[in-house]
């Protein structure tokens, strides 16, 4: 275990590194509420939280805003649902641990009181930082509250009242679906909380077993990533592309340059099946392919700091053939660095100088290996590398199955649906969410 | 000379004419001065992705450009590999890419799957019609990818080449690792004089002209006009010119009166063998400059040269660093040192290349 450690991701900075992604909490700023939770995950769902909104922003509510006259089905809905938020709220508060934030708050300022605090710079920021966040957690959870209580005072006295007021009843209305959007991105976001989920990604895609069928997979998988990339605003790249030799794609890399983008991928990583009638295949039949994708954080240059010693590297350079030098002229500057002591490897093609290539070569490798660190603390690393996706039968994280019915399904959660199109497009949304939801689940 | 430049222009432009009358690709006639590749333009021509975004094209149009050229990447299969160890369809269409790059104000634009955006205008650095005939010299005459575009991108540097410059080739990046490594042990090294003989593009000297000291000096020196002002622009574009200064004539020629006055000395010199030259790649061989490749009967000639010129100019402790053809002539290289020479140099090294070709001879004088 030692020997393939290395070292290298126990050393104090990946750890001070692994401490400070800890530390920071995905929400910014504490006030004002909505203008934080534009700093939330999931950018495409923007938050148009304001009050002067209240009046046209409701009809999904129940309220009928064209007649602006409340039905008492109307009025009893909304009582139903703001009794719902509240005991949401409360269960969110409860598992949230609001004593032992209270805590923690009061731990952190005593220790910046000290004297002696300010004399280790970092540490005394990290800390100052850890406290920041930690009450900006608890204001966050207490305007829950208070959203809630402004809820619940507008049915009661709504109830006591002979008339109904609209206005108000709007606005309770809006109160509640706000906050009910705001607790899904509370509860998103403590889903994220993974070292390096706020990150960016890269995405690689290989076409497995199946041929050109297999290949035309890889494209419409890497087709629908992009496209959920550039639903969620993030900067999409294909960064790398091999075509196939018929049709479709041998491999492909992309970079999601974004917040949350690892921590919403990382659940796309294993293998992906579809089945459907090949339009590569000239009798029709029903085929079946696989793809593989992995998933890696797209790490800024400068926190890369693992150490990994020259010996431990195998640097290789594809240099087709010949007596190479003044002889032959061509653009191929590929890299291939192999981490020897865990076997890991990693190609890099897209860069236009053989040395851009290696920086970048080795930069990726030092991304896969922290989350093999990161993965290593759940298990043996020897279970990890022989964890590496593999594109082919039994395998599979996903289905997509075009015919002789349509349907996709994710085998670890259940999570199905039969509009494929739209999941080919992108939506992947409800998938991410349910596959991150089940981690969580399964991790308590 | 004018008259045969436009001749072959015109050429060109009939025969792209001619295989792309059914597009309506809106291409005025091809001006010769943009397109024609003779070296010998005093001015060293602008590289494509430096040129000012000042043509325009729609998206269709430049789709269409995009499958046209893919297309006539991917019927090139491996024919080219197997006649000469040319490039295969998979490095074309790379090559293809990293035209679009330089070319396209936008390239991002093509690589959006958006359907409804057909309309849109995509600004670019050549005119369209020009992008065709780009590719179309790069295919069908081997020209190298290089010239085309106008750059190659070497190390963390992207260097202007032109007709009459040889390319720098990946291998010789390493000649500036090997300096670095030099310099980092020799502290005295990083302040003092070195040169850079047959610079070509003025690579290597504008590389270690970057990881010597404030006081360090560069002189680089190659004989070919051409080569003398690609090397001055690419000088200036790293804004290095109180560093690296380029000089003309044939190795020593412009060093004269500085015997023995040199801190480090470094070359990529010709090495090929006058025998291989005619079964060269057809980039090498028909489009780069036989005079920075054809080394004499048994490729030796300069290597040689510099060789016994290294012995008299550098300083006591000075480095020097050749690339060679490979295993064989730094053998004889070093040999010939040792033996002929024998004292003047010690630490004698033979470096391989990134692919394990032994490639580099290095030492230092005694």
């Amino acid at each position: 275990m030692e020997s393939v450690v290395h070292g290298f991701f126990v050393s104090p900075p990946a750890a001070a590194a692994a401490a400070d992604h800890k530390l920071r909490s995905p929400y910014l700023t504490p006030k004002p509420l909505l203008t934080a939770y534009k700093t939330l995950p999931f950018p495409s769902h923007s938050l148009s939280f304001s009050h002067s909104k209240v009046l046209s922003a409701t009809p999904d509510a129940g309220v009928s805003t064209e007649t602006g006259v409340w039905a008492m089905q109307d009025f009893y809905t909304l009582r139903k649902e703001v009794e719902a938020t509240s005991k949401r709220v409360e269960e969110i508060r409860a598992s949230a641990g609001l004593e032992q934030l209270g805590e923690e708050v009061a731990k952190l300022e005593k220790a910046a009181a000290t004297d002696s605090f300010w004399d280790d710079r970092s540490s005394a920021q990290q800390t100052l930082m850890a406290l920041t966040d930690v009450k900006d957690k608890i204001n966050l959870l207490n305007e829950f509250q208070t959203m809630v209580d402004d809820a619940e005072t507008i049915v009661n006295l709504t109830e006591e009242m002979e008339s109904t007021d609209t206005a108000l009843l709007e606005e309770a209305a809006t109160i509640v679906k706000e906050l009910n959007k705001a607790l899904d991105k509370f509860e998103l976001s403590q889903l994220l909380s993974g070292p390096y989920d706020k990150e960016g990604a890269v995405i690689n895609i290989t076409a497995g077993a199946g041929g050109t069928d297999a290949q035309d997979w890889a494209d419409m998988l890497l087709r629908m990533y992009v496209r959920w990339g550039e639903r969620q605003r993030y900067k999409t790249r294909v960064v790398e592309k091999s075509m196939g030799e018929e049709a479709g794609i041998k491999s492909a890399t992309i970079e999601v340059e974004g917040r949350y983008a690892f921590g919403y991928l990382s659940g796309e990583k294993g293998t992906h099946r579809i089945v459907r009638q090949s339009p590569f295949n000239s009798k029709g039949l029903r085929q079946t392919s696989f793809s593989g994708v992995e998933v890696m954080p797209l790490l800024p240059e400068d926190s890369l700091n693992v150490e990994i010693p020259e010996e431990d590297l195998q640097i290789g350079f594809s240099r087709a053939g010949g007596s190479g030098g003044q002889n032959v002229n061509k653009v191929e500057t590929a890299v291939r660095i192999t981490h020897i002591p865990t076997g890991v490897t990693v190609r890099c093609t897209e860069e236009r100088s053989q040395l851009a290539n290696k920086i970048k070569a080795l930069s990726r490798l030092k991304a896969k290996l922290m989350v093999i660190a990161v993965e290593q603390r759940a298990s043996e690393i020897k279970q990890i590398r022989g964890d590496t996706v593999k594109a082919d039968w039994g395998q599979q994280i996903r289905n997509y199955v075009f015919h002789p019915y349509k349907l996709v399904k994710d085998v670890r959660t259940g999570y199905e649906t039969t509009d494929i199109v739209s999941v080919m497009d992108g939506e992947l949304d409800p998938f991410i969410k349910a596959y991150l939801r089940f981690k969580y689940t399964q991790s308590m | 000379m004018n008259l045969s430049i436009l001749a072959r222009a015109s050429i060109l432009s009939s025969t792209l004419t001619s295989r792309t009358l059914n597009r309506t690709i809106p291409h005025r006639p091809i001006s010769s001065s943009s397109l024609s590749y003779t070296p010998t333009s005093p001015n060293p021509k602008t590289p494509l992705f430096l040129r000012p975004p000042i043509f325009t094209a729609t998206l269709t149009d430049l789709k269409k450009f995009q499958t046209w050229a893919q297309t006539l990447a991917s019927s090139v299969g491996s024919s080219f590999t197997e006649s000469d160890n040319g490039p295969c369809s998979e490095i074309l269409h790379r090559e293809l890419n990293w035209l679009i790059q330089d070319s396209v104000q936008t390239p991002d634009i093509l690589s959006l799957n958006s359907d409804s955006k057909t309309d849109a205008v995509v600004k670019l650095r050549a005119e369209l019609g020009d992008l065709y005939l780009l590719w179309k010299q790069r295919i069908e005459e081997r020209r190298p990818f290089q010239y085309v575009v106008g750059c190659e991108h070497w190390r963390d540097l992207v260097l202007s080449v032109e007709e009459g410059v040889l390319i720098p080739r990946p291998e010789t990046e390493l000649m500036v690792d090997l300096v670095e490594g030099v310099v980092k042990e020799r502290v005295g090294l990083k302040r003092g004089l070195w040169v850079d003989l047959g610079t070509g593009s003025g690579a290597i000297g504008i590389g270690i002209g970057r990881v010597l000291g404030d006081e360090g000096r560069v002189v680089a020196v190659d004989v070919s006009p051409v080569a003398v002002q690609v090397a001055l622009f690419n000088v200036r574009r790293y804004g290095l010119e109180d560093k690296v200064s380029v000089k003309q004539g044939s190795w020593f020629e412009p060093l004269s009166g500085l015997e023995g006055q040199i801190s480090g000395l470094v070359s990529n010199p010709p090495y090929i063998p006058s025998g291989h030259i005619s079964g060269l790649q057809a980039e090498v061989g028909r489009h780069e400059p036989i005079l920075a490749l054809d080394g004499g009967e048994d490729g030796m000639s300069d290597l040689l040269h510099l060789c016994n010129g290294a012995a008299s100019m550098l300083e006591p402790g000075g480095f020097f660093a050749f690339e060679t053809n490979g295993e064989d002539q730094c053998r004889f290289l070093v040999d010939h040192m040792e033996s002929v020479h024998n004292n003047s140099f010690c630490d004698l090294k033979i470096v391989p290349d990134f692919a394990g070709v032994q490639r580099f001879v290095t030492g230092f004088r005694s």
